[in-house]
């Protein structure tokens, strides 16, 4: 027990430095290349300026809450996301004439989810929370409802049969069989949702709130301040990885890993 | 008294786009009594997975009826249990929660369902398992516990799909005798489909064999080999011998010897 322990901690330190290895020569290089070429901090920050700025906002109380709030208005719109669009997916993926009467309507909003929706969301709801949030929840519900359908439509037959000739009702069928047979596509539109939930966050904070990581983002620009700029393009790529990793990660490794018995290829 | 009726079934197939039919099943009937271990063989392609299909409610036939102890069949239900030749186990259940899955389908309070589902387990030799994945276990132990899950809804009648053909040799073997071992405790009626002529004389009260597609019922053959049986002395059994080379010639495999 001890033995096998052992082994899956080191496994998982040599990953996790597999995985820093790439940023850390990426911040080799940064830290000799700004003052070797002689950048201009108005081209491109270094990174002790960087650094800097993230003690002065931390230290100023600035940081903490833009991050909150970007942090929340994500929670908010993808969790919003995840409860419409799971079972409108799933149920799409059980009816044939459901899926095939949507299925046009999803493909056309593509590429339409998510920023496009700034105007109208800005002009329904305002500036504030409730536009930013929608945007996020707009990103993210297509990629949902999408995968989720693929879930249902990959379910084995011989399982749907199996579940129906045990006694399974259509609400036990999607209960038991739909939903966790689905589960994997679920996470995987949850991940790609995310993304498109980030993107479009930074985009909505930009026009429609005077808080968040894309409105400081968007901010620093008018007094060059690129090394603010730089800080957080940083955090939002650090806060979604710690967000993939922290939770959606170990998601999958306690259902779909330990059903399947699968290590399945991190993306 | 007969218990399963299949009368003049017949399914005929559309091609949407030649708007061609292919007729798979031109006219089956036969009857099982209660209590009787009955297989359905044929040359691949004859049909008579789809007649177990049929029977199960999977499939709607084009023609013809299915009756179970006098009520017609339409759709799936738990009086029919089905064994498939995948297991179609839920992966995301344990073997426990899978054993136990008709049951909660049924309405059977948790307590009663565990109590039920474990006598099953034990049944079918699979205790100290029950806290595995499907993943987990073996092809063998896999059909150990499909079988235990359809025992535990208690079905008139039990539709095997080829069940073995997906485990090793020597596993086929030793699961052929117990399920013989099982239903000989349960006496459950059984509708087993396999293209295995060894097979449905070992297991079988009656072997019933469809013709090439469109299929019929070509013969219905009675196995008068007595119970228990076993595969240690099968090859030397008169009856045994002889019903096999009678099947191995209508399905044209003629020469066949008994495998070791």
């Amino acid at each position: 027990m001890t033995m096998t322990h052992k082994i899956r901690t080191r496994a998982r330190v040599e990953s996790a430095a597999w995985f820093l290895s790439p940023f850390v020569v990426l911040l080799a290089a940064w830290l000799v290349a700004i003052p070797a070429l002689d950048v201009s901090p108005r081209t491109f920050p270094s990174a002790p300026a960087v650094w800097s700025a993230l003690v002065d906002q931390t230290a100023a109380g600035e940081l903490i809450p833009h991050v909150l709030s970007s942090l929340g208005r994500v929670f908010l719109g993808a969790g919003i996301a995840v409860a419409v669009g799971v079972p409108a997916g799933l149920l799409m993926g059980m009816s044939a004439a459901l899926s095939t009467f949507f299925s046009p309507l999803l493909r056309f909003s593509v590429a339409l989810a998510g920023i496009a929706w700034i105007p109208l969301a800005t002009l329904w709801l305002g500036y504030g929370n409730g536009a930013v949030v929608f945007v996020v929840f707009n990103a993210v519900f297509f990629a949902i409802v999408y995968n989720s359908m693929l879930g249902v439509r990959q379910t084995g037959t011989s399982l749907l049969r199996a579940a129906r000739s045990l006694g399974a009702s259509r609400w036990q069928m999607f209960w038991e069989v739909y939903l966790p047979g689905a589960l994997p596509n679920i996470v995987t539109g949850l991940r790609v949702g995310l993304g498109f939930a980030w993107r479009g966050l930074i985009a909505a904070e930009i026009i429609a709130t005077s808080t968040g990581l894309g409105y400081t983002l968007f901010l620093a620009r008018q007094y060059y301040e690129t090394d603010v700029i730089i800080l957080m393009m940083i955090l939002i790529g650090v806060l979604w990885l710690v967000m993939d990793r922290l939770l959606l990660a170990p998601f999958e490794r306690r259902t779909i890993q330990r059903w399947s018995g699968e290590r399945k290829a991190r993306a | 008294m007969s218990f399963l009726t299949v009368d003049r079934l017949n399914q005929v197939y559309t091609d949407v786009y030649t708007n061609e039919h292919t007729v798979a099943i031109d006219d089956v009937s036969f009857t099982i009594p209660a209590g009787e271990f009955v297989s359905l063989i044929g040359p691949s392609g004859c049909g008579k997975t789809t007649v177990l299909n049929i029977v199960a409610g999977f499939v709607e036939a084009t023609g013809g009826a299915v009756q179970l102890e006098g009520v017609p069949v339409a759709g799936p239900g738990p009086d029919r249990g089905v064994v498939f030749q995948d297991f179609a186990l839920f992966p995301w259940k344990t073997v426990l929660a899978n054993v136990a899955f008709g049951l909660k389908m049924n309405g059977v309070g948790k307590a009663e369902r565990q109590a039920t589902a474990q006598e099953m387990i034990d049944l079918v030799g699979l205790s100290g398992f029950e806290r595995k994945f499907p993943h987990e276990l073996s092809g063998g132990m896999r059909q150990r516990a499909a079988v235990a899950r359809v025992l535990a809804t208690e079905p008139s009648i039990m539709l095997m799909d080829e069940p073995f053909a997906s485990v090793d040799a020597q596993t086929r073997r030793v699961l052929q005798q117990e399920v013989l071992r099982i239903w000989d405790l349960r006496r459950t009626t059984v509708l087993f489909v396999t293209h295995d002529v060894d097979e449905a004389v070992f297991m079988s009260d009656r072997v019933i064999v469809l013709s090439t597609r469109p299929s019929q019922v070509q013969a219905d053959i009675r196995i008068p080999i007595e119970r228990p049986r076993s595969w240690t002395d099968m090859h030397t059994n008169e009856d045994f011998v002889s019903i096999r080379r009678e099947l191995m010639g209508m399905l044209g495999v003629e020469g066949a010897e008994v495998a070791p």
